[in-house]
């Protein structure tokens, strides 16, 4: 289509009114708009869509949508319809800076959620914190992300990578040896979810033979494979995610080492095996959730996610889009609550929230932890299921962690601003 | 020490046969037509995600009428999808070519630009019609799994992806030196002008050439996607590679960029066996040191395609 002089003038003009706009904008922290009025409440959903989670991005994005959805149907939050404006932070930590402002100031977003790379996560939170809006962190697992990069306006929703490590730990070293190799993705929750599985492995009596960083983009294990057989140790914990883990355990499988050494792959998310069958769940990993647990309200949320989404190909929900939906849900009832979307009233409400098991299709009553914000929950242990109901059973469910033994030490690291520190924020 | 470095060696050796065979396609159309293909990757990618459809009714074919042909044995499949890939790749890179032709004898940022938004769209297409899910092409059973060599265990596919990467290397340079296509197609590389002023079609050896070269590409997709899996991402992991191939082996040369494929296979692998968070830099590193003391590269020759 040809653009015209007059459409490419006013085109400029328009663009220019808008970013003019968004200069001379409201520069206080404090954005206090008329309250009691029936605009809509608008959450800014900060989901991958492309980079090395872009898979799991979209499943953290059904879960989110899922409640907002289920909210609005019952007659919204605070007799207001809930409206979300979503943008791709392409598993990148600048471009998650860059879409937490636009969310902020120029979208007026209330509430920010999503986060899949805890670079990613960071990032957002940073500029949230600067502005006072309540970000929730949904499926991003560093132990950093609730302990020394934790902020007044961060809710952290996933189990971190300590969590995962003490539910595997003691029970691997007694069934596998304690010689233990330890290969990490090269980034912050590679490196924190590694050191937090090492602090705990040799706390246990392992002794650690090696540790490989592996930058991320790896596409060729082989040379890493051969390694791990030359030191031949009993266990291999490996804290690798997104792609690099897809790819790794496709040329583990190809190599024939999915059985020996054990491996332990601290979590295992969803979107990353579904498809791949069973197999592709090699070793002992950590999970949140699982769509074929004996709790209450699991059948009754997978056809829900199954009636709002029969043409998605993953058509059972995993762990990503479960953080996804009990976050979201949390959130807008805790409004619903308060009777406000006002930033300090919400996060009072959430801190040391508790959360019943039968609720959260759990198996321990879960809470958030007002020190951390960390939602201290249950985590199962799990394995490849060699005896699947189904084509989607794919993981065996061999334990269950109860949230106090299992609690993160990296979260006593954790120094969140004051409430006189947190800007106070609402978009009415 | 030297009993611990062999199976790091012909490790890396496998890896730079699969590497030179990434760079085949993109070496043939930079050396013919001067036009960096940015395109190679998303060429690759499609290759693999052809193949996914001829092999699995996962692949986005399950229609009933198709069932029994997914019950045949995997290998006829197999062999299929390595013919069938190729041939829809090259189609759509000759489509490629044509939107090219407007480009042709202007600034080359102009090609280079044209193949990026090639490669937008094609990994974009590509993820609207099969999503961001991950999948699995299914390859024969003779051929997966390990072989145990004295105290390691060795991936089967590996040794035979770096045999078949061997073998199209020798099947090519067959083809570019033993037969008059191949002398044609060298001789447009040394001299497009001329060989129109000698009666053949340039536009037609264009547009074959750019379809023999998505073609290689998406043979390299096929071999490489038991590998590296298949996603719509994966056409970048192997454009990246592909390019130092061939800008370290010398645009356009032939065994330039198979030394190139081989020496920076060894390179990798050598480094992350010892230094594994250095072993994506090293690639670089590489580069760096050998187009400082010699930018042409290895075997670079003003850019025509050497025997």
């Amino acid at each position: 289509m040809a653009i015209t002089r007059r459409k490419f003038l006013k085109n400029t003009a328009l663009a220019g009114a808008a970013g003019g706009a968004a200069f001379m904008g409201p520069w206080k922290h404090n954005r206090v708009h008329a309250a009691g009025s029936a605009k809509p409440i608008k959450i800014g959903l900060t989901h991958d869509a492309s980079g090395q989670f872009a898979n799991s991005g979209q499943a953290e994005k059904r879960g989110t949508i899922m409640a907002i959805q289920e909210a609005n149907e019952k007659g919204g939050v605070l007799g207001r319809q809930v409206e979300y404006v979503w943008m791709d932070t392409e598993t990148n930590p600048q471009t998650g800076t860059r879409v937490a402002e636009r969310m902020i100031t120029r979208e007026n977003v209330h509430f920010l959620a999503g986060a899949i790379q805890s670079g990613t996560a960071n990032a957002i939170s940073q500029v949230a914190q600067k502005y006072g809006c309540v970000y929730f962190n949904t499926n991003s697992s560093s132990p950093t992300e609730s302990g020394k990069n934790c902020h007044r306006v961060k809710f952290v929703w996933d189990g971190n990578g300590e969590n995962f490590a003490r539910a595997a730990a003691r029970n691997a070293i007694n069934a596998f040896g304690k010689n233990w190799m330890l290969i990490y993705n090269d980034y912050v929750w590679g490196q924190n979810t590694n050191a937090a599985t090492k602090k705990v492995a040799v706390g246990y009596g392992a002794g650690v033979v090696d540790e490989v960083a592996v930058p991320v983009g790896t596409r060729d294990w082989s040379s890493i494979l051969l390694k791990i057989q030359q030191a031949k140790p009993d266990v291999v914990a490996a804290a690798v995610g997104g792609d690099d883990f897809k790819v790794m355990r496709q040329q583990v499988k190809d190599m024939g080492l999915d059985s020996k050494p054990a491996w332990i792959n601290n979590q295992q998310d969803w979107p990353d095996v579904y498809g791949l069958g069973a197999d592709a769940a090699f070793g002992v990993f950590g999970t949140t959730w699982y769509h074929y647990l004996d709790a209450p309200g699991v059948g009754d949320f997978v056809k829900a996610y199954q009636t709002r989404y029969p043409t998605t190909r993953i058509n059972v929900p995993g762990n990503v889009t479960y953080n996804g939906y009990v976050a979201m849900r949390e959130l807008l009832r805790v409004v619903e609550e308060v009777g406000s979307t006002d930033n300090l009233k919400v996060i009072k409400a959430l801190e040391g929230r508790k959360m019943s098991a039968a609720d959260r299709m759990q198996h321990h009553d879960a809470y958030i932890d007002p020190n951390s914000h960390h939602v201290q929950q249950t985590i199962y242990l799990a394995e490849g299921n060699k005896a699947p109901r189904d084509k989607s059973d794919y993981f065996k469910i061999l334990s269950s962690s109860d949230p106090e033994s299992i609690r993160a030490s990296a979260d006593g690291v954790c120094g969140l601003e004051s409430y006189a520190d947190t800007p106070s924020y609402d978009q009415g | 020490m030297l009993y611990d470095l062999i199976p790091h060696i012909i490790n890396g050796l496998a890896l730079g046969l699969l590497f030179a065979l990434l760079a085949l396609g993109f070496m043939l159309i930079i050396g013919v037509m001067e036009v960096i293909n940015l395109a190679h990757g998303s060429l690759f990618a499609l290759g693999a995600y052809i193949a996914l459809v001829v092999m699995t009714p996962d692949g986005g074919l399950p229609f009933a009428f198709m069932q029994p042909y997914y019950d045949l044995p995997v290998i006829p499949r197999y062999i299929i999808a390595l013919i069938v890939g190729p041939i829809v790749v090259g189609v759509v890179g000759m489509g490629l070519e044509i939107c090219l032709r407007r480009t042709y004898g202007k600034d080359p940022l102009y090609g280079l630009l044209l193949t990026f938004g090639a490669a937008m769209v094609l990994e974009e297409g590509i993820r609207e019609i099969w999503g961001s899910s991950e999948y699995a092409l299914p390859i024969p059973r003779g051929i997966s799994g390990g072989f145990i060599a004295g105290d390691l265990i060795y991936s089967n596919y590996r040794i035979y992806a770096a045999i078949f990467s061997a073998a199209m290397i020798g099947v090519l340079w067959v083809f570019l030196n033993k037969t008059p296509y191949g002398a044609v197609i060298k001789a447009g590389a040394h001299d497009s002008e001329m060989v129109r002023a000698l009666g053949y079609n340039l536009k037609r050896l264009r547009l074959y050439v750019f379809a023999f070269g998505a073609a290689l590409a998406a043979i390299a997709g096929i071999i490489m996607a038991p590998i590296w899996g298949i996603r719509p991402v994966v056409g970048v992991d192997a454009v990246v590679p592909a390019f130092v191939v061939i800008v370290l082996g010398g645009v356009g040369s032939f065994w330039g960029s198979v030394s190139a494929g081989i020496l920076v296979g060894l390179v990798v692998g050598l480094t992350a066996a010892f230094l594994t968070d250095w072993s994506l830099l090293s690639m670089y590193l590489l580069l760096l040191a050998v187009v400082t003391f010699r930018a042409r590269g290895l075997a670079g020759k003003a850019s025509v395609l050497e025997a």
